[in-house]
């Protein structure tokens, strides 16, 4: 089911404060993060983030083109490599 | 048998629904090419004067992206969901579902033919039987 279009993306409020607080200052320290529900923002381009797996946190790097997309999207939850004797 | 859009040649259907024989045409985009070159959906193709074919060629050419576009469209966008690295393109690169599906069973049309494994469940009997 797709999100409401009145409602707008849903943002991260926290995150979003720190990605603008971050870009206001010119920090490149990674962003470390669990808010992997958050949509990504124009704001969040050519920001570094670190985002939760369930296990660890995973290096991310937006781009343009990642825009609308949720963050989790870019930290793969899953560890399956493949059957024993794959061909 | 007329041809519009390339190489397409669509048959004596109505005019309605052999216009969906171009990729990237559907049914509403089928009526809304209609509507604009003003004919009647339910013409058959045959029937069509060289006039009308050329209008709706017209309107085609202007508005809608078909063939060749319509296809270097789409697979841009799984090129561009692939160089994101985000999951659907992880799954795009894997030749797997990228909705969600299960793929514990079936999923065949993305994994292609079965890869039969020995030893698993129920092989034996497949192959003695």
């Amino acid at each position: 089911m797709t999100r409401s279009q009145k409602k707008g993306p849903f943002v991260d409020e926290k995150l979003y404060r720190k990605a603008l607080h971050a870009k206001e200052r010119g920090e490149h320290a990674p962003i470390r993060t669990w808010a992997r529900r958050c949509t990504i923002v124009p704001e969040f381009v050519g920001q570094r983030f670190e985002v939760h797996n369930g296990n660890k946190f995973l290096p991310v790097f937006v781009t343009e083109d990642m825009v609308g997309h949720k963050i989790g999207e870019f930290a793969p939850t899953r560890t399956f490599k493949g059957h024993s004797g794959g061909r | 048998m007329p041809r519009i859009a390339g190489v397409d040649i669509p048959n004596d259907k109505q005019i309605e629904y052999s216009l969906r024989y171009i990729y990237g045409v559907g049914p509403h985009v089928s009526l809304l090419i209609l509507k604009e070159a003003g004919i009647e959906p339910n013409v058959k193709a045959k029937d069509l004067t060289e006039d009308e074919v050329a209008t709706i060629a017209g309107v085609i050419d202007r508005n809608y992206q078909v063939e060749g576009v319509a296809r270097r469209a789409v697979s841009a966008c799984i090129a561009r969901l692939r160089d994101i690295g985000c999951y659907r393109g992880l799954r795009h690169r894997r030749g797997l579902p990228c909705r969600g599906q299960k793929t514990r069973s079936n999923a065949r049309t993305r994994k292609g033919p079965k890869k039969t494994v020995a030893g698993k469940k129920g092989v034996k009997e497949l192959s003695r039987g």
